[in-house]
């Protein structure tokens, strides 16, 4: 408001200080508990860890889709030059600069590849299909391309974190204009590595069927996952006295509108692939679909289509319920949730033909997102939380919705 | 310009800068009038807080004309592929949702943008091609480096005294009587 006092960094507290530790002990306790547990408990099923390989892909897919959610909205943002997410900013930086940990956790999916893709099993080779895709799904070429997806997203990653709190120190307004430029190439390699990740990651699960859109679908799940992280992020900051006052109801906002928007995109993307399949009516496509809407996965993908996108959908319309912080913290919950069923849904009937959910999973889930977690407030806890020089600070900080 | 009771459309007060502005808004707000309005040259932040305006009602028109169209959409679909003129195209069900989605969804947004578009007008009074604003030169300059304070002589606080009192202790440079009869 004109006559209302801009705030300013000094009314909060922007350092995690004494709060840093005790989050990333607790993390990381979580997460090695986690994942001691979901390989104890993969191990003691005596299937060479391939139940343990499949409920690992679909967490590790998860944690994967939100770091790249940030990534791309770091890409976006600065090429349009926006202002109003300075603040948040460096939220985004630390959950994108993770990839380097990501690829460290990414081992057990390649070490585990014979267990869970269809191209690597023993038959594959025997059927007409995989003899002209043979040269790209291999093992090598697998290991060769997901050491150059993480070398793409750990390169813009670390980049775009580095350079920001180096910002930090020096003010130097030319490192904006770097971080603007160099936004262009990052959005094409980013956006070509994560479409072709997506496919190795989950659509080469079976090797016979395909989908142009499936990065898409993989993409825009991570990214609006990654603005309800952002969402119960920013709530759980300020509600221990970090980030008040100069994160205000119009950043909720823009959060909301975000989540909204993509929940939407995510529901029209998924529907553009089911819709195609569906009226075409050809085997080889439709083979996917049945085997995720019989023997119980059908009332999974029910749940998918309320889950994910209706529901939050007619949630988050109207303007109210994205200036109301219990509803957005609600939405942002359900739709990380939504969205692990999503890809529960997408992974999981490769492995079992019947619907099937085991307390591995949850393990699975705590070990990956522990780590993931405690990897991230090890980053945040050296700089402050907010960009402290960045010349659209001021800006953001007056940030008005008209 | 002269004044004349019978068809006065209303005062108009101009105003420099911003600050000063706002808080007069503020004063005309607090005053309780209803039909008054102010015009900037560009938008500024808190003027519907400090004017008083209450959230459009639109988007519930919006939804409204939304569900009108899917409705639409989906009858349409229905009585023409499934009951009026029955055809079997490759099998499918005569009335399949997946099929008939794509033009649910247009109707829908189109219903709902043609809401906004109109509705919007009708509830802002337009198409309008006169306004008695416009034979105020002084008033010309609401699209340049001024800004002015409409109060309108029907509203039910205006007095010509009184409000003409009230708005000179607002502290803006020239109060002006605009009048409702186009001919000079």
């Amino acid at each position: 408001m004109a006559h209302q006092r801009v705030p300013s960094l000094k009314d909060t507290e922007t350092m995690l200080s004494s709060l840093g530790p005790k989050v990333f002990n607790a993390c990381l306790v979580i997460g090695l508990i986690g994942l001691a547990a979901a390989l104890g408990l993969g191990l003691a099923e005596g299937d060479n860890l391939r139940h343990f390989g499949f409920s690992y892909l679909v967490n590790f897919a998860f944690f994967l889709s939100i770091s790249l959610g940030a990534l791309f909205f770091l890409a976006i943002m600065f090429i349009t030059k926006a202002s109003w997410n300075v603040v948040i900013r460096r939220l985004a930086e630390v959950i994108a600069a993770i990839m380097p940990l990501l690829g460290l956790l990414a081992i057990p999916v390649i070490l585990l590849a014979g267990q869970i893709y269809g191209w690597a099993q023993p038959d594959a080779r025997t059927s007409h299909a995989m003899a002209h895709k043979a040269a790209f799904l291999s093992k090598d070429a697998f290991i060769i391309r997901w050491a150059i997806y993480f070398a793409i997203w750990s390169a813009y990653g670390l980049f775009y974190w580095r350079t920001s709190v180096k910002q930090d120190g020096s003010g130097d307004v030319a490192l904006t204009r770097r971080l603007e430029n160099y936004s262009g190439h990052a959005l094409v390699v980013c956006s070509l590595a994560t479409s072709l990740a997506a496919m190795d990651l989950l659509m080469s699960i079976d090797f016979l069927w395909f989908s142009t859109i499936f990065g898409v679908y993989y993409w825009t799940g991570g990214f609006v996952t990654f603005f309800a992280v952002l969402t119960l992020i920013t709530l759980g900051l300020q509600s221990t006295g970090r980030l008040t006052k100069i994160v205000s109801m119009e950043h909720y906002h823009d959060y909301g509108k975000l989540m909204f928007g993509f929940t939407f995109f995510w529901g029209y993307i998924a529907f553009s692939q089911y819709m195609l399949y569906w009226y075409a009516n050809i085997p080889e496509e439709t083979a996917w679909y049945m085997l995720r809407s019989e023997n119980g996965w059908g009332w999974v993908a029910l749940a998918v289509l309320f889950g994910t996108f209706l529901a939050p959908f007619c949630g988050l319309l109207s303007v109210q319920a994205k200036r109301n912080l219990g509803m957005m913290a609600f939405w942002a919950a359900w739709i990380i949730v939504a969205q692990w069923v999503n890809l529960y849904w997408v992974v999981m009937p490769e492995f079992s033909h019947s619907f099937t959910i085991s307390i591995m999973d949850l393990a699975a889930f705590f070990g990956v997102g522990g780590i993931w977690l405690a990897g991230i407030t090890r980053l945040a806890m050296g700089t402050s939380l907010v960009p402290l020089k960045d010349p659209r600070l001021e800006e953001s900080l007056r940030f008005e919705n008209v | 310009m002269k004044a004349d009771a019978e068809t006065l459309y209303g005062m108009i007060v101009e105003f420099e800068d911003v600050p000063l502005l706002m808080t007069a808004v503020s004063k005309c707000r607090d005053f309780g009038f209803t039909k008054w309005d102010v015009h900037t040259p560009f938008p500024l932040h808190g003027m519907d807080r400090a004017m008083g305006i209450k959230p459009t009602r639109l988007p519930y028109l919006v939804l409204g004309g939304g569900l009108m169209g899917l409705a639409a959409g989906t009858a349409m679909q229905l009585w023409m592929n499934a009951i009026d003129y029955p055809l079997n195209i490759s099998g499918k069900p005569l009335f399949g949702i997946p099929a008939n989605i794509p033009v649910m969804f247009e109707l829908t947004v189109l219903v709902s943008a043609l809401t906004v578009f109109f509705g919007m007008w009708s509830m802002n009074g337009l198409p309008r091609l006169y306004h008695p604003l416009f034979k105020s030169r002084r008033f010309r300059r609401a699209t340049q480096d001024r800004f002015f304070i409409v109060i309108e002589a029907v509203d039910p606080k205006f007095e010509l005294e009184e409000t003409r009192k009230f708005l000179a202790s607002l502290g803006g440079n020239v109060i002006e009587e605009v009048t409702e009869n186009p001919e000079d």
